[in-house]
């Protein structure tokens, strides 16, 4: 079909996304075990409430999954809108597939290592992919 | 597919209207002045107002983290022309899933019984994202 390429990196961010929660349940649930939480009896809360508790290295899991729901909320929206107007091929795809190698780089940065600088820059790469595929989206949709 | 789509949209405003319902009297009560508040989010209100009200807010806010994914998939499957069948009935499972996953959160929040709501919906949506996966290469 017309325009579908762009359905591949979707895909694949989409499954990225389940590897890093498996990743965080794998480090989290013994972390938990070991820092004397009676999971049995827990009440209420929310993940973030884990952040004083367990181990930094953990949590940077969690905040990866986490942030994993931020900005590629925009990046689904603008590359499904860009499939269906036929735009999904060609330059649009690879740069959506630029963005998902920076995402899974972001991931690997901030939950192995975490220097801020280098997240940061990732980060920084990525969006302007993003920015390029919106400003695609405007003038296949506009123009 | 676009039908559980909808049906996990319309929810989540459901539970917006929940915490509204439940959160501006809270906040009443506690004495926050909303005509004079200046900056901050919804997270400062953690500790201010009862827990069984942040409980809404923080079901709320957690319907925007993994149905993403889910919206992303299911459209996506719906533009390839694959919504139908198995990848629809798994669509209603992760809808159904995440409704009662709310329900838990929301009454009486046992986080036992939420980590397994939610494990069991994370596996609907790896299914879903596998055989998307496998339908769009």
């Amino acid at each position: 079909m017309i325009g579908m390429e762009i359905l591949k990196p979707v895909a694949v961010l989409a499954g990225w996304t389940m590897v890093m929660w498996l990743w965080m349940y794998v480090t989290r649930i013994p972390a938990m075990g070991k820092a004397g939480i009676d999971s049995k009896n827990l009440v209420g809360g929310t993940g973030k409430n884990l952040d004083e508790v367990l181990p930094d290295k953990v949590q940077w899991i969690a905040h990866n999954y986490n942030h994993l729901h931020e900005a590629p909320t925009v990046f689904y929206a603008i590359a499904l809108l860009l499939a269906m107007v036929g735009q999904g091929d060609g330059l649009n795809a690879q740069i959506a597939w630029g963005y998902v190698g920076l995402r899974v780089l972001h991931s690997l940065i901030q939950t192995l290592g975490n220097r801020v600088m280098f997240r940061f820059f990732v980060f920084a790469l990525s969006s302007l992919c993003l920015i390029a595929l919106v400003l695609h989206a405007l003038i296949a949709v506009f123009h | 597919m676009v039908a559980p789509v909808l049906a996990l949209a319309g929810w989540t405003l459901v539970i917006w209207a929940w915490m509204m319902a439940t959160r501006l009297p809270a906040l009443a009560k506690v004495g926050v002045k909303l005509g004079r508040l200046k900056g901050g989010t919804g997270r400062d209100a953690e500790g201010v107002v009862p827990d069984q009200v942040q409980w809404k807010a923080h079901n709320y806010n957690h319907l925007h983290e993994a149905p993403t994914l889910f919206y992303a998939i299911a459209l996506g499957l719906a533009v390839a022309g694959q919504g139908d069948a198995t990848n629809l009935a798994l669509a209603w499972a992760y809808v159904g899933l995440r409704v009662l996953h709310s329900l838990i959160q929301t009454l009486w929040n046992q986080v036992l019984w939420r980590l397994t709501a939610y494990i069991a919906s994370q596996l609907v949506l790896v299914a879903l994202v596998i055989r998307g996966a496998a339908g769009f290469m």
